[in-house]
């Protein structure tokens, strides 16, 4: 890993952190304003691949861990972590990998052609959404008690905003690219 | 950003080992998931209570991270007894409430560069191996520390500039410039660490020990 490397994943860490800093933004038609925190996986696997992407969110659960208020809202500790909601930020982790490992293989970042576009979107549906409640929603089932079923089904109300955030992470990537490429590896 | 949630103080538990508080925390987080007694669990949820108690930072500075911890609890033992019932919403709502609290305690009286040197003592094995490098570590949180607020101003202007133009900023025209501009002065900053030869080449036979790396940004 070169120091370009190094600060890259240092780069997309801090990018994290500042998505869940910056106010919620309002989205077209949702009535709620969405935290944009969750693009973070999503965007670091697009834009810097599994290896660099996943060791970028990896920092930022090292520092959500060092007690830095990166988190939504202000949030952080080991506290957080131990919460009903630590294995999503721990899921974000395997997310960004899952992400740039698929989109490394279904759609060059950046290219303006619709198959690339929907390779990378598909990347982000199954990384940045799928590989994030695969973990989140077993952790949140047991520290919970809640089992299983319940708590996948509360997860229900967050897929709209979830959905709209894969199409955000597919358009950023691509302004990004077509403005200052990274190679993807 | 307000740069750590640590509070300064010199009660028992800030003079504790950052080491030891980790070692105990990982202990009693598996414990609590052994047991299932709502009685056993609220009394570990009462000790931890007393733990944060003990760290004698004033409840006012605690009072936002509190809150929030509530209002999650408050949700599950709601949803626990409404699909499951009271004794088990009782057990879990201890449990998440001794097991935040006590990450809570720890956050509080630990400082920043004193978890970052045990997590250099726990890499260096893996160091000897030649698996990860602690230097490398302490430099890319140093980074992020100096980035987000970089991040933040170039949102900030971003936002600004667009309302100026009576635009509303969405999150692509807000992301897309916020990523751009900080990329441009990553490229200026790899180079700048690699003219001060810092942290030490992968292929540079000069082991540094972790001492070497600058954490003064706690």
């Amino acid at each position: 890993m070169t120091t370009r490397d190094l600060v890259l994943v240092a780069l997309f860490a801090a990018l994290t952190a500042a998505l869940g800093l910056v106010p919620p933004i309002t989205v077209g038609f949702l009535p709620v304003p969405i935290t944009l925190q969750s693009l973070g996986p999503m965007l670091a696997g697009l834009m810097l691949g599994p290896r660099r992407g996943g060791l970028a969110l990896a920092l930022f659960v090292l520092l959500v861990a060092l007690g830095l208020p990166v988190l939504a809202g202000g949030r952080g500790g080991f506290g957080v972590l131990l919460g009903p909601t630590g294995g999503f930020i721990v899921g974000w982790v395997v997310g960004a990998i899952v992400v740039g490992a698929l989109a490394a293989r279904l759609g060059r970042a950046g290219a303006r052609r619709a198959p690339d576009l929907a390779g990378a979107a598909l990347a982000c549906v199954v990384g940045g959404i799928g590989a994030v409640y695969a973990l989140g929603v077993p952790w949140l089932a047991m520290v919970t008690g809640m089992g299983l079923g319940p708590a996948a089904a509360s997860m229900v109300v967050f897929l709209p905003g979830d959905a709209i955030k894969v199409v955000v992470a597919v358009m950023v990537a691509r302004g990004v690219q077509r403005a200052y490429p990274i190679a993807l590896r | 950003m307000s740069p750590s949630l640590y509070v300064p103080g010199d009660g028992p538990l800030h003079r504790l080992p950052a080491g030891a508080k980790l070692a105990a925390l990982a202990g009693l987080g598996i414990a609590l998931f052994l047991v299932s007694s709502p009685i056993v669990l609220g009394a570990a949820a009462l000790a931890a209570a007393g733990v944060v108690a003990a760290t004698g930072v004033r409840l006012a500075r605690m009072r936002g991270a509190l809150a929030g911890i509530a209002i999650v609890v408050a949700i599950v033992v709601a949803a626990n007894a409404w699909l499951v019932g009271w004794r088990e919403a009782a057990a879990s709502g201890a449990r998440i409430v001794a097991l935040v609290l006590l990450g809570y305690a720890l956050t509080l009286t630990t400082r920043m560069s004193d978890l970052l040197a045990t997590l250099e003592r726990l890499l260096a094995p893996l160091e000897r191996i030649g698996l990860a490098d602690a230097g490398k570590v302490a430099l890319a949180v140093a980074l992020v520390l100096r980035f987000v607020p970089e991040l933040m101003k170039q949102a900030d202007d971003i936002r600004e500039a667009r309302a100026a133009r009576g635009l509303r900023v969405g999150p692509v025209a807000l992301v897309v410039p916020m990523i751009v501009r900080v990329l441009r002065s990553a490229d200026a900053i790899a180079e700048a660490i690699d003219a001060r030869a810092y942290p030490p080449a992968e292929t540079d036979s000069s082991r540094h020990g972790p001492g070497s790396a600058d954490h003064d940004n706690a």
